[in-house]
């Protein structure tokens, strides 16, 4: 009886595991990312990635997570849409191979490999970042979370929110226009939701 | 020196020139001097971007093939018999390999779009390449030519919104120029070859196809930029000076690069 139970125990501990498990998939209207970079020496630039695509899932109990985020590098924007009278936009020279290259590399990817806790609360995403062809660790720092039932559905739907920061060198992906006049250090800064599943 | 060699004006044109005079001066009696636009292609090339072919981008095959072309220069003009067929042949390879460059592109996009695209590109860079060809036995025409495909595309790449592709294109006309400049103050003719006229025609044709490609350039500026070899055999009497004849046909391909320009800053936004 004894070894039946612990039989038992040992095969429905996994299952109990699985269950904590929570999936997420990124809500693409309130999650963005924003990006700066120093300007000349003067002043610091500021851009963004409209509507990333993506998923989470965590496991408090076990203290892991993963993350995929998927950005379509044609959404860039640093707020310069229209011409004027120049030839072209920040914007539009920004897409180009001198920096994104959005008609050969249309997405960047940002991929988890691992996660550090700090209590219960996630701290820290260790992951790859996929641009330009170029695949290179990029660590995020989760600075704000909270998950808790979303007000505006009364309740009904879960959700995850917060912030989350990192930095990269952009050289390491093969961008390198400009470097000296525009900064080689990459600054990301995240604000993203997730929907429980 | 760091501040000094990150400026545009020096990544794309003055370095760029001053080792393209160089190369002129060693290797003119050599019948070499056409490496010039190769080696002012390489400067700006290793100052902007660096000469890093991993992975291979479609802008870092457009480096790959204006680097090696020289190679192919340099075999046709001291192995091979120069004539029509072997033009077209040269021609048609670089058509080919146009489509391999972009490829990575051209993947992505519906297969009517992609043939339109592929196609309308191998067809420019074939042309630009089989006419500019065409001025290899013509030390000033020649030079005349390369100088305004390379400001030509330069400029034209610029202007449809990539520096990078516009820096690597005046570099051409910078090594171009280099080896026009020293034939007008001389007053004596250097050999051009396809060594000269291969090197530049595949660098500015393949800069001017990437500025389409990937970036803004309209696909009608990239038909007036083709022109640019024809305008080269426009009349300029060889009775006239070197300085004179090479001041003649440089005007007759600016003309035509001018319309280029204005096609492209007047281009409307995308989408």
């Amino acid at each position: 009886m004894k070894q039946f139970a612990i039989a038992l125990v040992a095969t429905t501990l996994p299952l109990a595991a699985a269950a904590q498990v929570e999936s997420y998939n990124v809500d693409p209207y309130h999650t963005v990312m924003y990006w700066e970079t120093d300007h000349l020496g003067f002043a610091t630039m500021r851009g963004r990635f409209d509507k990333p695509t993506g998923k989470f899932a965590i496991d408090r109990a076990a203290k892991t997570a993963t993350l995929e985020i998927v950005i379509e590098t044609k959404t860039l924007s640093t707020g310069d849409p229209d011409r004027d009278a120049r030839p072209r936009t920040r914007d539009e020279h920004l897409r180009t191979p001198d920096f994104f290259n959005v008609a050969e590399f249309p997405t960047m990817t940002y991929k988890s490999t691992g996660v550090k806790f700090q209590g219960d609360d996630l701290d820290v995403v260790e992951g790859n970042l996929t641009l330009l062809g170029v695949t290179k660790p990029v660590q995020l720092k989760i600075v704000r979370w909270k998950c808790g039932p979303d007000p505006r559905t009364q309740g009904k739907r879960y959700q995850c929110g917060g912030n989350a920061t990192g930095t990269f060198k952009r050289s390491d992906f093969g961008m390198k226009f400009g470097i000296g006049p525009i900064g080689d250090d990459v600054t990301l800064w995240m604000s993203f939701y997730g929907f429980r599943q | 020196m760091e501040e000094f060699l990150s400026n545009p004006v020096v990544q794309g044109g003055i370095a760029p020139f001053v080792v393209a005079v160089i190369v002129v001066a060693i290797l003119a009696k050599a019948k070499l001097a056409g490496l010039a636009v190769t080696v002012g292609f390489a400067v700006a090339v290793a100052l902007v971007s660096g000469l890093g072919f991993t992975p291979l981008t479609a802008t870092r095959k457009v480096v790959l093939l204006g680097l090696l072309a020289p190679l192919v220069g340099i075999v046709v003009d001291f192995t091979l018999k120069r004539n029509r067929t072997l033009t077209v042949a040269i021609a048609l390879a670089y058509g080919a390999l146009t489509v391999w460059v972009f490829w990575s592109v051209l993947r992505q996009k519906a297969v009517g779009d992609a043939l339109l695209l592929g196609g309308g590109v191998a067809v420019f860079v074939a042309w630009f390449v089989a006419s500019t060809l065409e001025l290899a036995g013509k030390p000033v025409r020649a030079g005349a030519a390369a100088l305004m495909l390379g400001l030509g595309a330069g400029i034209s790449a610029i202007l449809g919104a990539s520096a990078l592709l516009g820096l690597y294109g005046l570099a051409v006309g910078a090594g171009a120029s280099a080896f026009l400049l020293v034939q007008m103050l001389t007053g004596r003719k250097i050999v051009a070859g396809a060594t000269l006229t291969l090197s530049a025609s595949v660098a500015a044709g393949l800069v001017a196809a990437a500025a389409l490609v990937l970036a803004q350039l309209p696909w009608y500026a990239l038909i007036v930029l083709g022109l640019i070899p024809l305008a080269a055999s426009l009349p300029a009497s060889d009775r006239l000076p070197v300085w004179a004849q090479a001041v003649i046909v440089s005007g007759y391909g600016l003309a035509v690069a001018f319309v280029a320009f204005v096609l492209t800053w007047q281009a409307p936004p995308p989408g």
